[in-house]
């Protein structure tokens, strides 16, 4: 196997008595979308969390493009190019598309005045790439859909420099055809080398794009599937639902 | 005329409400669309004016400042002593200035530090401010001995007064901070979503203080332009700005809970504020009157602006 992009190993973290994260180690590879998995209270968000910087693990290492990494904040995370797509999404809902892809980080012309016009000539080009292209850059946030929004803020990860890019539910509050429009989107961007972390309840969905399945129970993995070897997503749910050990799973 | 392709969806409604205050006060009184009027309500407008973009901004960004008021009478009353005991005009306004900023910076620094709402700090400070000028005062007039500020500040030119020209400038340097600058772009996020704004890399804090400061340091040069006109305070003055000034925004189209808003609008709310307020004069109102007129335009506004905002 390649070098992966992620590795990290070990990782533990409690919250006062509560251990959310048991000694978890997982690694997502250039170009893959790695399904994370489990119950509800498994250690989901808190391991995304540290993937992002926000926490900082008891115990454990980070290895990101081969260097051991030591995230003290999410600034950090992201400048290494680990980003991650909150379900409230972090749009501002009153501002048009355009300001809120830059949001933070803004083009400059001299005294500090924005860049309008190569704002939005920049968001234009980047809402042909997702897809939407009905949309106009100075359309209020506020008006577009659930899928849509969900797209530019993935976008705007991938836009600035996001190498992996980790996304909590994505498609929870989203219609089955914004649901299908964000998996399609994911997969242009596993074509175009980026990799996802895609946590979710709904196997179903997962199950279309994702190339490898990392499943948690309690604070530990029980389980690192390739999709190759998973037949069926319902073989997912049955392992989840503790039916089917893992190790029944062939390949 | 007015340049339409500047206005959103949300200054129409300002903008209408504008024209059909004029065309009331027009048929009511002959002696409003006149010359004369316009100017009266120039130099009105100019002083609420500065004061309500300095409001708006900071609306706009998510707080409040019910400060105002203090800090034009204070600022008001600041310069006319500092020229009484020999300052140079020049040196003196710019003294003021920097109290103003000061007191601004101290809304800010307790909101931010205490988590205390705005409308509260603002609030007391407020009644602090008020309460020493009333003791510095003895609760009399203070009159301004200077001459080159009322120059600067309120000269008449031809029919008009350089307030006008101040109000406008301000106007123009806010409108290009506002929407055009990379600092605009945090203002709205910051009123907007604090925690999206937070989570995009916005230092929210300074924004938010830099605001306050925008906010206390027009009601600073609002004071100034009041005594440059009338070279006389009394330390009631200004007790209504706060409302007056928070009107006038809303009017405009700000929203109370931030992130909506605009410059133009301000400015255009605070024509509102100024036409109302000479209109009432000459078709022969009570004073009194004004302040319940302003209310009632103010409802209206604010039903007309949120009907709009379901289009915009
Ligand atoms: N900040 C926190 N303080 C205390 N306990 C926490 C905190 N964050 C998470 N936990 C606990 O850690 C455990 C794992 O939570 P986590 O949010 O990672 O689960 P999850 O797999 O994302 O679940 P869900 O599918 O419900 O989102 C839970 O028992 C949770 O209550
Ligand atoms: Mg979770």
């Amino acid at each position: 196997m390649p070098e992966p992009l992620l590795y990290a190993k070990d990782i533990h973290k409690s919250f006062g008595p509560v251990a959310a994260l048991r000694g978890v180690t997982m690694a997502v590879g250039r170009g893959e979308v790695v399904g994370l998995l489990g119950d509800n209270g498994a250690g989901k968000s808190t391991l995304a969390k540290i993937l992002v910087g926000l926490y900082r693990p008891d115990r454990g290492e980070l290895y990101f493009e081969g260097r051991r990494v030591n995230f003290r904040s999410p600034r950090d995370a992201r400048m290494h190019g680990i980003e991650i797509v909150y379900q409230d999404l972090a749009l501002v809902e009153d501002l048009p598309i355009y300001r809120n892809l830059f949001l933070g980080r803004e083009p400059r012309r001299a005294l500090g005045m924005l860049d309008i016009e190569a704002m939005k000539r920049e968001a234009e080009k980047l809402l042909r790439e997702i897809g939407i292209n009905v949309r106009r850059p100075d359309d209020i946030v506020r008006r577009l859909s659930g899928g849509e929004r969900q797209a530019i803020a993935i976008a705007r990860a991938v836009k600035f420099g996001a190498k992996l890019v980790i996304l909590d539910e994505p498609t929870a509050a989203l219609s089955v055809k914004e649901t299908e429009f964000v998996l399609d989107y994911i997969g242009r961007l596993r074509d175009r080398g980026i990799s996802v972390i895609f946590i979710t309840h709904n196997i179903f969905h997962v199950y279309a794009v994702a190339d490898r399945f990392v499943i948690l129970e309690h604070g530990s993995k029980i389980a690192d599937l390739e999709k190759r070897c998973v037949e069926r997503p319902e073989t997912i749910v049955d392992i989840i639902a503790q039916r089917l050990r893992p190790d029944q799973v062939g390949c | 005329m007015l340049p339409f392709f500047l206005l959103r969806y949300r200054e129409f409604g300002v903008l209408i409400s504008v024209l059909a205050i004029a065309g009331a006060f027009s048929a009511l009184s002959p002696r409003f669309a006149t010359l004369d009027t316009a100017s009266s309500v120039l130099t009105i407008t100019a002083e609420v004016g500065v004061v309500t973009i300095g409001v708006a901004f900071l609306m706009i960004a998510g707080e409040f400042d019910l400060s105002v008021g203090s800090v034009f009478a204070v600022s008001g009353t600041l310069l006319a002593y500092l020229v009484a005991m020999g300052v140079p005009e020049y040196a003196a306004a710019a003294l003021v200035l920097s109290a103003a900023a000061a007191i601004g910076l101290a809304n800010g620094l307790i909101t931010i530090r205490t988590g205390i709402p705005s409308f509260i700090v603002t609030l007391g400070m407020a009644l602090f401010l008020r309460g020493l000028l009333y003791a510095a005062t003895g609760g009399f007039p203070v009159s301004y001995k200077g001459e080159v500020l009322p120059v600067v500040f309120a000269e008449r030119v031809g029919d008009f007064r350089v307030s006008g020209i101040w109000f406008l400038a301000v106007a123009i340097l806010f409108y290009f901070l506002l929407h055009r600058s990379v600092f605009g772009n945090w203002v709205y996020a910051t009123g907007g979503n604090r925690h999206a704004a937070k989570a995009m890399g916005v230092e929210i804090e300074r924004v938010k203080l830099v605001a306050f400061m925008l906010s206390a340091l027009m009601a600073g040069l609002g004071g100034i332009m009041y005594v440059s006109r009338f070279k006389i305070v009394e330390p009631v003055v200004g007790l209504d700005l706060p409302l007056e000034a928070i009107a006038a925004a809303v009017i405009g189209g700000c929203s109370l809970m931030g992130g909506i808003g605009s410059i133009i609008g301000a400015a255009l709310g605070a024509a509102l504020v100024g036409m109302t307020r000479v209109g009432l004069v000459l078709v022969g109102a009570p004073a009194y009157w004004y302040i319940t007129f302003i209310g009632i335009i103010l409802i209206i506004a604010a039903i007309i602006n949120t009907r709009l905002s379901r289009y915009a």
